[in-house]
């Protein structure tokens, strides 16, 4: 997996001093072009390759544009992204977060849930309260991610790094992962991922 | 307040999720204004001050500036209850959770949805005057869902605070932005989920964030121009207090004085980034010219090894000035609370006997931990606190990785749920949740704005939960009455002249009971949960009673997008 990502660090390099020249007027590029590179990691069509990378087509605006504000501060650790976002500013992020927020919500074609798993998965929330903040059907709002439909395995690592806080910018949520039991975890991604 | 969604049975809810992604479709919360013609005359000041003698309306969102939720219309009594009906219905275009107090002039009602729209009715029809929806900032950050509990009307201005943390005066006729002001920085977990409250050319307003490391406050602007007045920080510089040991009732808290006192040395007054926050409409004391309200928890919930002291004013009932903003005085019921069982549900005025049995100005508070605190309005200090309205057990046990047991759950006790009270017979009636909770700690850095629960606030699920409606006699501290529900309630309650109280639950129930005795009356299915406060208002001899029927997203009950007024042929 690492060999893997490693393996696209010069493209990510030369895209951050694309988006810096692209900052110009004279050589100002649209939305679009400027989130082209994108499509290598989290899919032409939205569909992430490797399922362990988010789904960022139909994502919430705000989140988007946190998550890059995070990567440039280092709040947010990740090789690939960490290069990307320094490169940009306030509106370079919240302009490509609004390109990606108003594409349409990939079907990634996964399984809906059992209703042994899903009654789990509901359980779990009844208890520790997901739909409080990614509110009803789990669609998030603003900077609250949407979870339904999201890949099934980048859930599952995103939920461990919580709970180990290698996914350091979010604690509150690393503190909801760590007091929920890791079978109601699995039940929840599963559950998630189908929905 | 607690930002955890922590559902009951929620049968309701369970349905819902297993719908899909359908009803999410429903939401529009992103629905387009659209200006109109609504002929209202402007409210002036006389008429708020005198809001409590008015039958015709209902000017603020807890009925008058002393915040009874009394009202005077009497049409609508305990021997013709059984015969009201729908008088209309309108859906509003946002299907999310709906915390609205409506608020009726002269025949025009103003209603909220969650994400901050605003609609102008028909209070006698329920046709649509105008709707303004507000154009949200990408970045919000709330708790507890993405409510709006109201406005409030002044002149021929409406007053409104939204999610995305602005200060908005619409032209009560059309609905077009008159001027727009930023309360605070979104970013940094500061968001408006309240009505205004708007008393003598000033708007006051608080703020959300005590979940998210805001430093907290009450601000007051200008109602003609917007322009900040004063503010007043709910987290003094010194926020460090006395080390009280003990709660408002005596109990012990188990504080580690000596541990916080080496902390207090080694990081200093956390003040910064304590929380604090102002969730509800303040009390206006028209013969002082003082402001009550009171201050949610301090940041991080759960976790008070980096917040050393009292936390000061958090968990209090505070006073202000109401030209200055300048502090009055305090009492606070928790010190360095970490159980999140804060202090929400609206401040109310009333006279009250204090403990000689004489008659002096009181100020009643009805807390998550169960107790209706009766205070002094003159040095805001305690002259008793109820019997509980709920069973408390274990308290305090301090939170642990692992979890602790203790009754109340995190939600309360009384959530934001404003109360009701009826002079003519000393009561208070205040709607609560039984959810047994386990309280997990765990240990973080202030994170830039984002969530900060150092821990969680679990249901246990093999536990039943419920709710009540619990009337108290204010100045003896006793229950007169309780009607059980099954399952936890939130979101308000009214009391009338008709010596009735009128309230919702989740599950869509609707109804009136007996306010000497709890004896239902009437009730109503509504097919969404009812978890809104209820307003009364005539229009011609006619009473009506109007409440919001959109459930709620804290307790993840049922959603809807109804407003629902009923009345009498």
């Amino acid at each position: 997996m690492r060999g893997k990502l490693d393996g696209l660090i010069p493209g990510v390099v030369a895209l951050g001093a694309f988006l810096v020249v692209g900052a110009s007027p004279a050589k100002a590029q649209s939305v679009a072009e400027k989130a082209e590179i994108c499509a290598g990691c989290h899919g032409q069509d939205g569909k992430p390759i490797d399922k362990t990378i988010p789904v960022i087509w139909g994502q919430q605006l705000g989140y988007i544009y946190i998550q890059l504000r995070d990567f440039k501060r280092g709040d947010r650790k990740n090789e690939i992204m960490q290069p990307i976002a320094s490169s940009m500013e306030k509106d370079d992020m919240l302009a490509i977060a609004e390109y990606f927020s108003n594409k349409p919500w990939p079907d990634l074609g996964q399984p809906s849930a059992s209703k042994e798993v899903s009654s789990r998965a509901l359980s779990a929330n009844r208890s520790v309260g997901c739909t409080g903040c990614h509110l009803d059907h789990f669609q998030g709002d603003r900077t609250v991610p949407r979870l339904a439909g999201m890949n099934r395995d980048y859930m599952t690592k995103t939920i461990a790094d919580f709970r180990t806080r290698a996914r350091g910018n979010n604690p509150g949520m690393s503190d909801l992962m760590l007091a929920t039991a890791p079978d109601d975890l699995a039940a929840l991604v599963e559950y998630l991922a189908g929905l | 307040m607690n930002r955890v969604s922590i559902v009951s049975a929620a049968l309701f809810g369970l349905a819902g999720m297993l719908s899909g992604s359908v009803g999410a479709q429903e939401v529009k919360q992103d629905a387009k204004s659209m200006l109109g013609n609504a002929k209202v005359a402007p409210v002036t000041q006389q008429q708020l001050n005198a809001a409590d003698k008015s039958t015709t309306n209902f000017l603020l969102t807890n009925g008058n500036y002393a915040q009874t939720r009394f009202h005077p219309a009497k049409k609508i009594g305990r021997e013709n209850v059984k015969n009201l009906h729908v008088a209309w219905i309108f859906q509003t275009d946002v299907k999310e959770s709906l915390e609205t107090s409506p608020i009726v002039v002269d025949g025009v009602m103003f209603v909220t949805t969650s994400f901050s729209h605003v609609y102008a009715l028909d209070a006698k029809t329920g046709a649509q005057l105008w709707h303004y929806g507000h154009k949200m900032g990408p970045i919000t950050t709330y708790c507890c869902g993405p409510n709006n509990r109201g406005v409030q009307v002044l002149g021929d201005l409406v007053y409104l605070a939204t999610l995305d943390a602005k200060l908005v005066a619409l032209n009560a006729k059309t609905g077009a932005v008159v001027w727009q002001s930023d309360i605070a920085d979104p970013e940094l977990g500061y968001s408006e989920t309240m009505a205004p409250t708007v008393i003598k050319d000033k708007v006051l307003i608080g703020t959300n964030g005590g979940e998210y490391g805001i430093r907290g406050f009450v601000k007051a602007y200008d109602a003609k121009t917007g322009k900040l007045l004063w503010t007043f920080d709910t987290i003094p510089q010194n926020s460090v207090g006395v080390w009280a040991t003990k709660d408002a009732t005596g109990r012990d808290m188990h504080r580690n004085i000596q541990a916080e006192k080496d902390q207090l040395a080694k990081t200093g007054d956390p003040y910064q980034k304590l929380g604090g926050g102002v969730w509800q409409n303040p009390a206006v004391d028209l013969a002082t010219n003082r402001i009550y309200f009171v201050v949610g928890n301090p940041s991080p919930d759960l976790d008070g090894s980096a917040r050393p002291g009292d936390n000061l004013y958090t968990d209090s009932l505070v006073a202000l000035d109401l030209d200055t903003g300048k502090y009055v005085c305090h009492l606070q019921y928790i010190a360095h609370d970490v159980w999140d069982l804060d202090a929400v549900s609206p401040a109310v005025l009333v006279d009250v006997k204090d403990k000689n049995g004489k008659t002096i100005p009181g100020v009643l508070h009805a807390g998550k931990t169960g107790h209706i605190y009766v205070h002094d309005r003159k040095d805001c200090s305690l002259i008793r606190f109820s019997e509980a309205m709920v069973p408390q057990e274990n308290m305090w046990v301090l939170p642990t990785k692992e979890g602790a047991r203790m009754l109340p759950g995190a939600n309360g006790g009384v959530e934001w749920s404003p109360i009701a009270t009826d002079p003519s017979q000393e009561l208070a009636f205040a709607i609560n949740l039984h959810q047994p909770m386990t309280y997990h700690v765990e240990n973080s850095p202030y994170p830039n704005g984002k969530l900060w629960l150092g821990g969680a606030f679990k249901v246990i699920p093999s536990e039943t939960q419920s709710g009540n409606i619990t009337a108290v006699n204010y100045n003896t501290g006793k229950i007169k009455w309780q009607v059980k529900t099954p399952e936890p309630m939130i979101g308000g309650i009214l009391a009338t002249a008709g010596g009735l109280v009128f309230t919702g639950e989740g599950n869509g129930k609707f109804a009136a009971y007996n306010s000497s005795n709890g004896k239902e009356l009437w009730s109503f299915r509504a097919g969404a949960g009812v978890n809104a406060p209820p307003s009364s208002y005539m229009v011609g001899d006619k009473q009506y009673i109007v409440v919001g029927a959109g459930g709620n997203t804290q307790i993840d009950f049922h959603r809807g997008n109804n407003i629902i007024a009923f009345t009498l042929n």
